[in-house]
């Protein structure tokens, strides 16, 4: 018995020096990965435009006026701003270096304009103190900078400090900027708590929006927020008329997404982001929806995304965590990981979308230290939804828990 | 489909890799890298810097026709822009400027996309100097943009992130911890031993037989598992101290002999392990044959160790390394082959099936490398 048990473990330890063996045979004779293209009419590469095409044109036009008046910060804010926009749209972080090039080619100190755009793009890395610090500048330079505001209230909620993006709310009030105001006040209160106030401050916004983007970013809002009320048919249509716009918007894609997902509607999510595995956020939720319809190429998507984040941390890039917690939590089944990740990433950013993956993953850990800010913010802001507070309670610590935790040794 | 949760190291590292190198890639976003692999060996320099084919084209222009799409024949028809373009924004210095060209253009693909592949060779003015590396590749047009090198001076490695304010850094060799570059060449040549077929199938060769005893001209299973042990014990350590000796004498550079002798001998010592098995000849003694073929074998690992290059300031620390390394993956073969073939001895399929058939195919396949390698002749595909 002992001689067979030894035997069968003995195997599973030859299995990999077998394997290496094989590998290595296949490593020896397969072509070394750079390599001679012999045809001269291979494709190696789709640039995401063609130079014929309307924002390929745009570009062009942007660059060229910027080129004609080097000194004059309008037409370098114009092709920033445009390269941000752009970013935002395509998910592509490319976008964003080529902004801050643009920014960085100009002598401090920078125009109220520039500084604004660097603000934005510092917040799109994540650094939110510098990115505050430069709208801050640029609202002393010029405080009619209503943008600077807006981006400023942003921050904020992330930072989840209400009172503070209530401040920014009523600057923008103070403008004269009503639908700003009004968008900035419904998502501080729904964020804050008051999830049917908050609605109706966007609704109120939406109602006297009549441009696209503007529209596009209310509705998408309004769907979360339904959602986070229990309102999934409303959430939907709200989603659905967001959708019909018909323009690029990653947020957008990546809320809806969530919804389906929420709602037991994976494969959806798989005929919706089909064109979309070049984004990250986006390409999180295909492979998550791929794996809960055991689609043929889940195992491919996983590792696809796996390899984007191993080659975010090459270069030191830690703006993903959230998403990589998900990804740890959902995909790789490692809740340990996902809830270190979650933690990090709680700590600069606290959306309810950031303590609902700190909850989950704490709980699927067994770890409720972990998840004790989230619960802290639970419990300050009074956040309405159904699901977040459920988790709340079940990521507590249990009472044997509790007690043994007062109880040990310090 | 997924390997991750295979549960052993170096093997499963490497299938993934071959995996992906040859799975296709689909085209992500993301921030802007370029890979730059330098190995300067004193003077020397030798690298691979691979850019983006998105990248040079926002530098550059790439896509002539305006078809949204790069050929290879619209890169290669650039490539002289490319490689003055790209080697202006690249500075190396060793006492001194080091002059670099593009030794050759080739294309490779990353998770984002396609990529050009500059073969970089050059050399520097001092062999012995701290080198300082400036990189300013595409900074001015992606601030985000990030060079990722991966250096290796004079045998230990660095990494490090170029980036704007990071643009130019100095190394200095050796400045890796003593212990870490003892550490490398330890895994090198565990490596080593775990992908040298022919040493491996020499030693299994010698290995097969420990667990029997060749009585009447037929074989049987020993009686106790000492007995193996013992055999084993006394091959392995006279191959382990031969090939030391010849590793050691051949890296220090006091003997030099033809790779393509080295080889072939290597070869043959393989076949004539194995012929052994199927016609017994060296009984009792395969420790004298071990030690004798192990000298051989010394010489094929300083070969490897040579490829590798020794860091002239921590000669004997590697090559003790290195040598620890082969007797590791070594000691690792062993513990996991004599357990299980102690417990098969007394089966057919052992006797028949893995020492005889084991025996043939080993001898087949080194029959085959030994005209390979003695002719100069190739046999097999790769």
């Amino acid at each position: 018995m002992t001689c067979l048990k030894l035997t069968s473990f003995i195997h599973f330890r030859f299995l990999p020096l077998l394997l290496a063996a094989g590998v290595a045979l296949l490593a020896l004779t397969a072509p070394a990965a750079p390599r001679k293209p012999s045809d001269d009419s291979e494709v190696l590469e789709r640039l995401p435009t063609r130079a014929g095409d309307a924002s390929a044109r745009e570009l062009l036009a942007l660059r060229a006026a910027m080129a004609a008046a080097a000194n004059d910060p309008l037409p370098a804010a114009r092709l920033a701003q445009r390269y941000f926009e752009l970013a935002m749209a395509r998910g592509d972080p490319r976008y964003v270096g080529y902004a801050e090039a643009v920014i960085a080619g100009f002598p401090e100190p920078l125009p109220p304009e520039l500084l604004s755009i660097r603000g934005m793009l510092r917040q799109y890395r994540h650094g939110f103190q510098a990115a505050l610090d430069d709208f801050a500048a640029a609202l002393a330079r010029n405080p009619q900078l209503a943008q600077a505001h807006a981006w400023r209230a942003a921050i904020f909620l992330v930072q989840a400090n209400y009172a503070a993006a209530q401040q920014e709310c009523a600057a923008l009030q103070a403008l004269g900027k009503t639908i700003l105001q009004a968008s900035c006040r419904g998502l501080a209160l729904a964020y804050g708590g008051q999830l049917a106030a908050g609605y109706g401050a966007l609704q109120q916004a939406l109602a006297s929006s009549r441009d696209p983007d503007n529209r596009l970013w209310l509705l998408t809002r309004l769907g979360e927020v339904a959602a986070w009320r229990g309102q999934s048919k409303r959430a939907e249509e709200h989603y659905r008329e967001a959708l019909s716009i018909g323009r690029d918007d990653g947020y957008l894609l990546a809320a809806w997404s969530d919804f389906l997902l929420d709602s037991g509607r994976p494969a959806e999510v798989l005929r919706e982001l089909a064109d979309w595995e070049s984004s990250d956020t986006l390409l999180l939720r295909l492979a998550e929806a791929a794996a809960l319809e055991n689609a043929p190429d889940a195992a491919r998507l996983a590792q696809t995304l796996d390899d984007r984040f191993a080659a975010a941390r090459q270069r030191g890039d830690t703006t993903h965590r959230a998403e990589e917690a998900r990804y740890a939590l959902h995909l790789r089944k490692d809740p340990a990981s996902a809830v270190r990740l979650a933690a990090e990433n709680y700590a600069v950013q606290r959306e309810p979308r950031d303590a609902r993956i700190l909850l989950e993953a704490a709980i699927a850990a067994g770890d409720p230290a972990a998840a004790q800010p989230a619960r802290d913010w639970l419990r300050d802001s009074g956040f309405e939804d159904q699901r977040l507070r459920e988790l709340g309670q079940k990521s507590a610590p249990g009472p044997a828990q509790a007690a043994s935790r007062a109880g040990a040794p310090r | 489909m997924s390997l991750r949760h295979v549960p052993f190291r170096l093997p499963a590292l490497l299938l993934f890799f071959v995996l992906l190198v040859l799975a296709p890639l689909a085209s992500a976003h993301k921030a802007s890298d370029s890979y730059l692999i330098l190995e300067v060996n004193g003077r020397e320099v030798s690298g691979q810097w691979d850019i983006a084919l998105r990248d040079i084209d926002f530098a550059l222009g790439l896509d002539v026709d305006g078809n949204g799409e790069i050929t290879w024949g619209e890169l290669r028809a650039r490539q002289p822009d490319i490689d003055a373009w790209a080697l202006g924004r690249l500075g190396l210095q060793r006492g001194g400027a080091c002059r670099i060209r593009v030794a050759d253009h080739l294309v490779d693909t990353h998770t984002d996309g396609a990529y050009a592949v500059l073969q970089l060779s050059g050399e520097c003015p001092r062999a012995d100097a701290e080198l300082s590396i400036s990189y300013r590749l595409l900074f001015e047009l992606d601030a985000l943009h990030r060079g990722l090198l991966r250096l290796t001076l004079d045998g230990s490695s660095h990494s490090a992130v170029l980036a704007p304010d990071r643009a130019e850094q100095r190394f200095v060799a050796g400045e890796s911890s003593r212990l870490a570059q003892f550490g490398q060449y330890l895994v090198e040549g565990i490596w080593h031993i775990w992908i040298g077929f022919d040493h491996i199938l020499f030693l299994l060769a010698l290995l097969l037989p420990a667990v029997l005893v060749h009585e009447n001209g037929g074989w049987r299973g020993v009686a106790r598992f000492r007995d193996a042990l013992h055999e084993v014990l006394w091959v392995v350590t006279a191959f382990t101290v031969a090939h030391s000796i010849t590793l050691s004498l051949a890296a220090l550079g006091l003997i030099q002999l033809p790779s393509r002798l080295v080889e072939s001998a290597i070869a043959a010592s393989v076949v004539l392990a194995a012929a052994n098995n199927l016609k017994p000849l060296v009984e009792g003694r395969r420790w004298l044959v071990a030690f004798a073929f192990g000298l051989i074998h010394g010489f094929g690992f300083a070969s490897v160790l040579a490829e590798l290059g020794l860091p002239q300031q921590a000669l004997v620390l590697s090559l003790l390394g290195f040598n620890l390394g082969v007797e590791v993956g070594q000691l690792a073969i062993v513990a996991v082959f004599l357990p299980l073939a102690y417990a098969l001895r007394n089966t057919g399929f052992y006797r028949r099936g893995v020492f005889i058939g084991g025996s043939l195919a080993t001898l087949t396949i080194a029959l085959v490398w030994l005209l390979e390698r003695a002719f100069d002749l190739k046999l097999t595909g790769g």
